[in-house]
């Protein structure tokens, strides 16, 4: 698998705290089938990783996101 | 000690607006602070949901941002719950500040929380 580039991408947006409305940019540490991004991959710092988790459990129950998506492979 | 709370409603998408806006206000009377400062809205609008929530594939989208004292919120959600029109509720407590320009001082004192 590829690597991606180190640096945590949230830090270099600017984000203090991760909001769980913005699925858009929550997408981007989701796999095509909607797992969460292990932060290795993403390179993401473990304090946001933790804020993320929560994030992206909160835009699921939402219907923001969704829980499995299926058909894409 | 009231606290910072965030309320996201995913209402049936059948309804109407004028529906909608009345449960808003009916809810948010449960949780009228003496201050009076009346809940923050933002109507997101008709989305359509990830998956189906009670056999709905659209819902209406409300977030609000609202003050209350811990113990009101029991029977808020309650009042939510017993309503027909809610898809489904989110209630959050809301004291960060998700703008990412801000004050030293008090981002040490988020530091500090961990």
């Amino acid at each position: 698998m590829k690597r991606m580039k180190k640096g945590d991408p949230l830090a270099e947006a600017g984000i203090r705290y991760v909001d769980y409305k913005d699925e858009k940019m929550l997408q981007r540490f989701l796999t095509e089938r909607g797992k969460i991004l292990p932060a290795r991959l993403s390179g993401i710092t473990a304090r946001h990783q933790r804020q993320l988790k929560v994030a992206i459990k909160r835009a699921r129950f939402l219907a923001l996101l969704p829980y499995v998506k299926r058909g894409v492979s | 000690m009231p606290r910072q709370y965030e309320a996201v409603y995913i209402f049936d998408s059948a309804l109407e607006e004028p529906a909608i806006t009345e449960k808003l206000s009916r809810f948010h009377t449960l949780i009228q602070q003496p201050s009076g400062d009346a809940p923050k809205l933002n109507h997101w609008g008709k989305r359509t949901l990830a998956y189906p929530i009670k056999k709905r594939d659209t819902g209406y989208y409300v977030v609000a941002n609202f003050e209350a004292t811990p113990g009101q919120l029991p029977e808020f959600e309650r009042a939510i719950k017993l309503d027909d029109g809610v898809l489904r509720f989110l209630v959050v407590v809301n004291e960060h500040d998700y703008t990412p320009s801000r004050d030293l001082t008090d981002r040490k004192l988020e530091e500090d929380d961990e």
